[in-house]
Parts: C-alpha cells; structure tokens; sequence
C-alpha cells in the first residue's frame, strides 16, 4: 500500500516536472530581457507594439464570431438529434469528430481549391470573403469540442421531456428554444465557448494560409525574430488559455446545481 | 355526449401496432385511470391525447371538437410528467406563469392566478426557490399547478408518482384527487400501480397489448374482472382450474370438493374444463363464517405478512392462497395440515379468455 503510494507521488513528480518545467523556464527566461537583472520588459515590449494588439484584437473578434455562428449551427442541431433524430447521431458525431483527424493545413488547402477567388464561390476574393472563411474554418476545427460540449448538456436536461412540458403549455419552437432549452444548455454553451476561445487565439495554419493578420502568425513572426518577446507571449497564451479553462470549471460546477429530475 | 372521445384509435409504429381500435368516452369531470403494464400502450394513447403522437387511424375529440389537426400547444391540455419536467432555469412561480405567460395573459392576471395555484398545492411560501432547491413531491405539486394555471380542458397525469418514495405517493395522490375534484376538471391518469388506480378513479381502463380488456368502476373492475388478464393483474387472484359436474346446478369439482357456482356456467357440458377465480380474503377457516361453500386442502406455506397471514394450499393440485387477518393470539397453519376453506359460491368468479 505505502509502495503504490510512493510510486503515485514519483509519477505525479515527473507529471509536474515535465509539464512545469519548460514553462517556469519560460518564464524566467522571459524576464532576462534587462542584463544582470529580472525585469518586465519584455511583456512591456510585447503590450506596446501596435502589431501585437492588432493581430490580439483581430483574433479576439474571430474567436467571438466563431463562438456566436458556431453555436448558431451547433444548439439546434445537438437539439434536433437528441429530439427527433436520434438514429443519425453516430453520423454527426462522425462529422463533428472529423477535424481531429483531419490535419488543419489539408482542411484549409481545400477550402482554398472550393472556395478561391475564381472558384463559383469566391470568398478569398474579399477581405471580408476570407474573414469569413477563417471563422468558417474556425467553426470546423472547434466542432468537436462544441457539439460533445453542448450535447453533453442537453443530455443532462432531459431535453425531450423538457420540450414536450412547454409544448403542451402552449409554447412555440421560438420559446421553446429561447426560454427552455438555451438557458438550460447555457453551461455546455459556454464551455464550448471558451474551449473554442482557447483554440482560436493560438491558432496558427489556418490563419497564415488565408493570409490573415490573426495572433498565432504573428507568435510566429515575433519567434522568429526577437528573443525574449517570444517567451513572454507563449506566457501570454498560456494565460489566456489558463484563464478559458479556469472559467470552464467555474460554469461547470454551476451548472452541478441546475438538473431537476427524479 | 361525452366530453373527450376517444373514437378506435389505433397507433402503429412501423410494422408493430401498439394501439389495436381503442374506444373510450369520458365525462366532463371524470377521473379515469388507464392501468396496464408496461408497454400495453396506455402511455402511447395518453400522447395521443396530448398531440405528441397522432392516431394512425380513428379519432380524438374534446368537448365535441376533433383534436387531430391540432398541435401540442393549441389542444389547451395539461400535463403532469413522470420526471415533473420543470423548467430548470426558472423559479416556482416562474414555472407556473409560464403557460399564462406564453398565452400573453397580463401580468396582474398571471399574479393573481399563479398565487391561487400555489395556494392550492400550499406550496406559496416557496415562490422563490429553483427546482433543484426542493423535494420530488414538492417538484411534482409545482408541476401540477403548471400544468393547472392555464385552466386546461383536460389534464392528463402520465405516471406522476412513480418516481416518489412510498409515503409521499399515497398522500400527494388523495392531493391530486382533492384538487381534481375541487376544480372539476376532466382528468386521465396513467399508472402501472393498481392499488394507485383502484384507490383514485372514478373508472378504470385496464389496457393490455394495445387493447381495453375491461372498463368499468373499481369496484367492477375488482370485483368482477371480464377476463383473466384483468382478473390476474387486479389484485392477488386465485386462477383455479375446475371440472364441470353439473352444468344445470352450476356445480364444478375442484380436487374431491365439489362446489356450486352462482354464475351459470353457460353452454359448457360435463367433464369440460373451466376456470375460475377466487380472491384470497373471500375465504375464512372459522367455522362460524358465513358461507354456504367449503373446499378442503393441503397447507403448502403459511407467511406472516403484518396485518394478514397468508396461506398456501394445495387442492386437486390447484393451489390456493387465502388472508386472514393477524391477530395476537393468532396460529400460524403448519404445512401439511388438512384445513377447511369457508367461503360464500357467490365469491367465485367464472374467468373467460
């Protein structure tokens, strides 16, 4: 017993070690910017350039966009599945399971072939064409983490039941969806929400090969090209990241509270 | 005329018809009960009933008018769920507003009605709480006053009490009658529980393989079951298989006992078979007990049960229980005692197929 104790702690010593490790390394490193001394000026250099808050700001509206629409396509196909076709759920989750294996840069090349600009839908003709070509692309690499989200939810509600006890009191798809089933799904809405939050800030692939100025690239470029600033924004995602999941938990453990059922 | 007819319904799902030329008039103000085991359709008539399914064939009419081509939301039913289905995002009162909301009744309206309905179930000091904040039964008494706000047509009860512990059962059932009849409103209660039905309904439906084997009162339904389905699922029922002596006298052989029947035993001849069923507190030992019939048998079991002991008997292989009620100085029979069963020839009942 005392053995399999010590062994458990060894192996959550070298979890600790090999996942803290770099990123205290990380750290301290971004904080050697100023010889001899620590210092943040690193993270000041990286909060004062114009390019940084751009390319933040742009990806931030993306990941906005990307959370509203998907979940526009998700909630009610989630809510169709569990209501009315169930026997079509092994194919969604199919579908919604796809851009795990299917590699960004294969799923990016062939929106490029579909949809450039001499192609019957020209979206990469525009600015704007390929802004929403890159939510779109978003919306894909984030569906599987969306849907089970969601879905995982709804299956919590007891969602069937739920609209039926709406239904018979008079109320319509619109209510029914809007004051009933959303707000119960709320949770799950949301967890996806920043899951896809975290994703798309870091996203690199799709967002070089549209050729959009988003903050992974940039990431990029500034590792190519500075020294300390990289390690003070790989600190910055993590944050970012960091703070996403903290505040997954927080709803999740909210939503404990809502089922009702016997 | 009848205030919800139900004119042969039937309802198939793919190849498997699980509701065969169903037939059911209620009154306005009736509590009918449909009673059956699992999957002998009543749940799937009581959708119908709702909207959430439509009748492959037949059809549905309230208060005269044909509810077929009506959706869920215009039928103006309510509904209480097994599962109470509250909305969970949503406070008490806002659970019970919400039909009335929905109908864009006015706010004062919906107040004072929402009010009167907790005042009913007494359950208005706990306007505020969330479903999750409070018991089953409270959940399922919130979920009756919603499913009553909006002053339905017909209210149906889809197994309200099967996910609550004992006790509460029995008590929130006499609620839901009391406030039935206090309000008078035409109600259809699904249950797989006899005793739930026997002690609550006006009439029962007792529902197997898609069919009403029997409707009638409880006590009809009890006392003089139609067939051997009904007879087998209402209540404890002895099945005894006799031989027909003397079809003019109504005289059966049970074993070495012969007994006289008071139903005529029809067009049967000598030396046919007939079965027939007797309940297990018909019978009595005393020798004082009224009763102009007597079989005699071998004790098999004897069970002490609380408030009766039960006995098993064997007589010309049929076996036989009968109850008999505890008392302190009460013996239990030993297995392998000869005893005398007294009962009246009015207690057996003929059990057609």
């Amino acid at each position: 017993m005392k053995t399999q104790k010590i062994l458990a702690w060894i192996a959550i010593a070298i979890g600790v070690i090999y996942f803290f490790v770099p990123l205290i390394g990380t750290f301290e490193f971004s904080l050697r910017m100023r010889r001899g001394e620590y210092s943040v000026d690193a993270y000041q250099s990286v909060f004062s350039d114009m390019q940084f808050r751009e390319t933040f700001g742009f990806s931030m509206v993306m990941a906005l966009l990307t959370i509203v629409f998907g979940m526009l396509l998700v909630v009610p196909t989630a809510y169709w599945v569990r209501l009315r076709l169930p026997q079509i759920r092994p194919v969604i989750e199919f579908i919604t399971l796809l851009p795990l294996v299917i590699p960004a840069i294969v799923i990016v090349f062939g929106y490029l072939r579909l949809y450039n600009s001499s192609s019957w839908l020209p979206f990469t003709g525009s600015t704007s064409g390929t802004n929403a070509l890159l939510v779109l692309s978003y919306i894909t690499l984030s569906l599987p983490y969306m849907y089970r989200a969601v879905d995982t939810a709804m299956r919590a509600i007891d969602v069937r039941t739920l609209t039926e006890a709406a239904e018979i009191l008079g109320a319509k798809w619109p209510t029914i969806m809007l004051r009933c089933i959303f707000p119960n799904v709320m949770s799950g809405v949301l967890s996806g929400a920043f899951i896809t939050f975290a994703i798309v800030m870091g996203e690199f692939t799709m967002a070089a090969l549209l050729n959009r100025p988003a903050f992974g690239p940039y990431l990029q470029l500034v590792g190519a090209n500075k020294a300390y600033e990289p390690a003070a924004l790989a600190v910055i995602a993590f944050a970012i990241t960091w703070f996403s999941m903290g505040l997954l938990q927080l709803v999740s453990r909210f939503s404990k509270m809502a089922p009702s059922r016997p | 005329m009848s205030f919800l007819a139900l004119d042969n319904i039937k309802k198939s799902f793919g190849q498997t018809q699980v509701v065969k030329d169903f037939n059911m008039s209620i009154e306005k103000g009736e509590f009918v009960s449909f009673l059956g085991p699992s999957g002998c359709g009543k749940t799937t008539v009581l959708r119908m009933i709702a909207g959430f399914e439509s009748p492959s064939d037949g059809t549905i009419s309230i208060n005269g008018k044909n509810q077929n081509r009506l959706k869920t939301n215009q039928r103006n039913i309510g509904m209480v769920f097994q599962a109470y289905a509250l909305f969970p995002n949503m406070t008490v009162f806002d659970n019970v507003a919400f039909g009335l909301k929905v109908a864009g009744k006015p706010k004062e309206e919906i107040e004072t009605r929402v009010k009167e309905m907790l005042a009913l179930i007494r359950l208005d000091h706990l306007a505020d709480r969330y479903p999750y904040q409070m018991s089953g039964g409270q959940q399922q008494r919130v979920a009756l006053a919603r499913a009553l706000a909006p002053k339905p047509q017909v209210l149906l009860l889809d197994e309200p009490l099967s996910a609550l512990d004992a006790k509460i059962r029995v008590s929130l059932r006499e609620e839901i009658r009391q406030i039935q009849r206090q309000l008078g409103i035409t109600t259809v209660f699904v249950t797989h529980d006899q005793e739930e039905a026997l002690s609550i309904s006006d009439r029962i439906v007792v529902m197997n393989a898609g069919r009403a084997e029997q409707i009638g009162t409880p006590s009809e339904i009890y006392n003089r079951p139609n067939t051997r389905f009904v007879a087998s699922f209402v209540g404890t029922l002895n099945i005894i298989e006799a031989i027909v002596v003397d079809p003019s006298a109504n005289t059966v052989k049970v074993g070495d006992n012969t007994v006289r029947l008071r139903e005529p035993v029809g067009a049967l001849k000598v030396g046919d078979k007939i079965s027939i069923a007797l309940r297990p507190e018909a019978g009595s030992l005393s020798e004082s007990a009224k009763g102009d019939t007597a079989i005699v048998g071998n004790v098999i079991s004897s069970h002490f049960l609380g408030s009766v002991i039960r006995t098993k008997m064997d007589v010309g292989g049929n076996q036989i229980s009968f109850d008999m009620f505890n008392a302190p100085d009460a013996v239990l029979p030993q297995p392998g005692e000869v005893l005398t069963l007294r009962f009246s020839s009015g207690d057996f009942l003929i059990v057609r197929d």
